[in-house]
């Protein structure tokens, strides 16, 4: 009965210095400058310009040194990568290299295995649009030949 | 002149000349149409200070695009909400479900009819004016009840029982309360109490005696609860209840939820500035000639005084969070009601022993012997 | 008016879920409730399956790995890692010291991610708002790091198998210290603002009470086991990467504000772990070896024909993988066993009698994921 009363008298001393001590940590944070920014046209530099290099955002494919090799289709675990190679006359040509962007999840399998670097991500993250085609990225305009990098010549780079 | 609606007649039966049935019709809807739009444009305004406050509390801006610093988000929230479709659903008892938040919106906007603004600014001095506030803000409870009632929704409506139990168990600390004022000023009319302040802080029944010291807290407390403010806001609790007794509630019925909530923080702001605070009281040297100038400064004096209670109100909810529904009774009925009894007692035998001097002025009276 | 059980007139079925706002993602719960009393939580999962188990079988094994991000997307670096340790256990790889240095970072890093999002989380479902929005501040600081070692900020990928794919730089690192210190000055006041707070501890104290024996039954793991007063912890207990070389108290339920094992002690044992966490992290940077991230591997992977289960200490508790290989560069099976779905199987042992408003404290405090129930 006694430590009921004193009980009593603690929980009404505790709810009466707690709640002002919560009170004080959030008027702290009113006069703290706040953290969020105006996304997307009250801010002071690009988004993309405050993003770390490494950033995996949309990919990107540099068709003039595409080997064609085909490694990022096949590391892709999606399937969100369809490359045309087409063997001709003058040797293997790129007729289409589709990346869907809208299937994409930045996994990031497709970059390391690139032997020259053509596939690598930039720093693009806004792929909001009112047509899911468009984002259906198609890098090859006109049929180009693969990229032959000069073996003799990087080997002779490495040593 | 206590009285302004009166005040409008005679000036209308002055100048105009017609029937005075209908002056009087004319010059109470007049005024209570002034009064109704201002406490609509309050309720606005404070749910965008709400959000403002909340943002930087969170480290957030807030609503910042429409208007200067944003103060016509109200306004675009108030067009989005009318223009938005009105849903009933197909099983709610439609006229009931129609019916609620209308009554929310009497309840809590006839309160203001005994709020003063300054010695001439109150549309009714009633000689139990504080009865009837205490009175007619408990309608909301009906309009909460019927609204989650009729919602036909498992959640709306464990959301209206809750909210039933909690505002009539806080009624009783609440008038408890306010009734060491009413022992100390002897009246139940506004003006008679804001009158027996003064405008210093020592004069405030806040610093009368003890009882009336912590009397005000647990008054501040219960109006909250009568609110379902947080920490108090059971009957909401969007985490629990989805939204509470307003789940089913769109558009302008919900609008009207939303601004009977927020009219109740303006009035329970005001109720705690006039029982505790001195109301409109300025000092001497402020009152001036001019009439209109010094019910200026005294409506300015009651608004900001207000303003910072609201703030508290918005800070609070900010802060804490909320009680089970339990421990929300278990807090009226054990903590409230004993202590605010024991205020009564303080304040009752300070009255009886000091013949209503404050505190301080019988320290002061003790020292000048 | 309102459909009432044929058998017992005076209980309500209340359907919560699978949008309501306290159940963290798409789970739904049956509840049969006498008032504001419940008689009985009936789970019902499976509103988030995405099969990543199958998938398993049909992607080669470097290619599941951003799928393991999905399995907890709060504590995605902790599945990475977790995924990466078990198909090397399976080939017997062995991963360069630094490398597993990165890996006790990462795992970390997240960990104090994942508790940041529960605590607050927890404070949101008890009504209390700011103390979430302050937390997830905290945590985007840390999303941040993420962000310079990975690329991404949620789902990160971030280990390759034996190895990882990227190295921590000395300016990264000093940021790190940096953001750990504000951390620490975060956590003081976190606890004004919320653990010490009469009403918070009111509403958690003495509410699902989970005694150690039960928590076993249940095969509670983690943070929720510990907080029932075990002394388990995989990292200690069954140490793997290299966190023998850190010395760390396994943080236990005390009690402290009611019962041993009830929510408040499951919330603090992960206050707790928060500071745990950064402790290892700055032991980790002050002795982070240098040398190789990545282990030389075949092209194709293949190993051998076997199986293997390894289980790692996730935010959530034990996090197992089981794999079963054939030989081809496709697993046969591969079986991932997370704390939440243990967790949730809890729920109607305990949330009976409890009130609506215990139980959605209740399940914050179990820190339940749903798609690391669902899979």
């Amino acid at each position: 009965m006694r430590e009921d009363i004193i009980q009593y008298f603690r929980n009404i001393k505790y709810a009466v210095t707690s709640v002002p001590k919560g009170m004080m940590v959030t008027l702290k944070n009113m006069f703290r400058e706040p953290t969020t920014i105006q996304y997307p046209d009250r801010i002071p530099q690009k988004i993309e310009d405050t993003l770390p290099l490494n950033y995996r955002g949309h990919l990107e494919v540099e068709k003039e040194i595409c080997t064609g090799c085909l490694l990022c289709e096949k590391f892709c675990p999606i399937d969100c990568i369809r490359i045309d190679v087409h063997k001709e006359e003058t040797g293997r040509v790129l007729h289409s290299f589709k990346i869907d962007m809208a299937k994409c999840m930045y996994c990031g399998l497709c970059v390391p295995p690139c032997p020259t670097d053509a596939i690598r991500f930039t720093r693009k993250f806004e792929g909001s649009t009112y047509d899911i085609k468009s984002l259906l990225f198609e890098f090859i305009d006109t049929p180009t030949p693969v990229y032959k990098p000069n073996r003799d010549k990087d080997k002779k780079e490495e040593a | 002149m206590n009285n302004i609606a009166i005040t409008l007649h005679n000036f209308i039966i002055e100048n105009f000349g017609i029937d005075i049935n209908l002056s009087l019709a004319i010059s109470y809807f007049l005024i209570a149409l002034i009064f109704w739009s201002f406490l609509g444009v309050i309720g606005g305004l404070l749910t965008f200070l709400e959000r403002r406050v909340a943002g930087r509390i969170q480290s957030r801006i807030g609503p910042n695009r429409v208007g200067p610093q944003g103060i016509f988000q109200m306004l675009a929230d108030g067009i989005k909400l009318v223009l938005k479709e009105d849903l009933i659903p197909a099983l709610a008892d439609k006229p009931l479900f129609r019916m609620a938040p209308y009554l929310c919106v009497i309840g809590v906007f006839s309160a203001l009819v005994v709020i003063p603004f300054s010695s001439d600014i109150v549309v009714a001095d009633l000689n139990v004016g504080v009865l009837y506030a205490l009175a007619i803000t408990t309608m909301v409870v009906m309009g909460i009840l019927m609204g989650s009632w009729a919602s036909n929704n498992k959640w709306s409506l464990l959301g209206g029982l809750r909210s039933a139990a909690q505002i009539v168990s806080y009624e009783i600390p609440a008038a408890l309360s306010v009734l060491s004022i009413v022992l100390i000023t002897g009246s139940l009319s506004m003006q008679d109490i804001i009158r027996a302040q003064g405008a210093w802080p020592h004069q405030w029944f806040f610093f009368h005696n003890p009882g009336t010291f912590v009397a005000f807290f647990i008054f501040f407390t219960s109006a909250l609860a009568e609110n379902n403010r947080v920490p108090f806001d059971i009957p909401e609790a969007e985490s629990e209840l989805v939204a509470g007794y307003n789940t089913e509630y769109s558009g302008m019925r919900f609008s009207f939820f939303f601004l009977a909530e927020f009219a109740n923080v303006f009035i329970i702001s005001s109720l705690a500035v006039i029982f505790f605070f001195g109301g409109w009281q300025i000092p001497h040297f402020l009152i001036s000639e001019n009439h209109i100038i010094t019910n200026i400064i005294m409506i300015a004096n009651f608004l900001f005084k207000t303003f910072v209670f609201i703030f508290i109100v918005l800070w609070l909810r900010w802060t804490l969070p909320r009680l089970r529904v339990d421990q929300l009774m278990t807090m009226c009925w054990k903590y409230l009601i004993p202590i605010s009894f024991i205020c009564l007692c303080i304040t009752a035998s300070f009255v009886l022993f000091f013949g209503g001097k404050s505190m301080i002025a019988v320290f002061i009276g003790r020292i000048t012997q | 008016m309102y459909e009432l059980e044929k058998n017992n007139d005076n209980t309500m079925t209340l359907n919560m879920g699978p949008h309501h706002p306290s159940t963290h993602g798409v789970l739904r719960f049956i509840l049969e409730m006498d008032g504001e009393i419940i008689l009985s939580v009936k789970p019902d999962v499976g509103y988030l399956h995405r099969s990543i188990e199958k998938i398993g079988e049909r992607v080669t094994y470097p290619a599941f790995m951003p799928y393991t991000d999905r399995v907890d997307y709060v504590a995605a670096a902790n599945c990475n890692v977790g995924y990466a340790l078990a198909v090397e256990k399976l080939m017997g790889i062995e991963t360069p010291e630094r490398a597993q240095y990165l890996r006790v970072i990462v795992s970390e890093l997240n960990r104090i991610i994942s508790h940041l999002l529960m605590t607050g989380v927890l404070a949101m479902d008890l009504g209390a708002y700011t103390p979430f929005l302050h937390a997830v501040r905290e945590r985007e600081k840390i999303n941040d790091i993420f962000e310079i070692l990975c690329g991404a900020r949620l789902t990160y990928n971030l280990a390759t198998i034996g190895g990882m794919p990227f190295d921590i730089k000395e300016t990264t690192i000093r940021k790190c210290l940096e953001i750990l210190e504000g951390l620490k000055k975060f956590l003081k006041e976190f606890d004004d603002l919320v653990t010490n707070n009469a009403i918070f501890i009111s509403r958690l104290a003495n509410i699902g009470v989970i005694d150690k024996e039960t928590a076993k039954a249940f095969m509670l793991s983690g943070p929720n086991l510990r907080a029932a007063g075990a002394h388990w912890d995989l990292r200690k207990n069954e140490t793997y990467f290299l966190y023998d070389r850190f010395k760390f108290d396994i943080a236990v339920g005390s009690g402290k504000a009611g019962t041993l094992g009830d929510s408040y002690d499951r919330f603090s044992v992960r206050m707790k772990e928060i500071e745990t966490s950064i402790s290892i992290l700055e032991q980790a940077f002050k002795s982070l070896p240098s040398g190789e991230v990545q282990a030389k591997l075949p092209k194709t992977l293949k190993p051998p024909k076997g199986e293997v289960y390894v289980r790692t200490e996730s935010a959530r508790g034990e996090l197992g993988y089981y794999i079963i290989s054939d030989g081809t560069a496709k697993a046969s099976r591969i079986k991932i066993r997370t704390g939440s779905f243990a967790a949730i199987s809890i729920l109607d042992k305990i949330g009976r009698g409890l009130m609506l408003s215990d139980l959605v404290a209740f399940m914050a405090s179990l820190d339940l994921i749903a798609p690391e129930i669902d899979r």
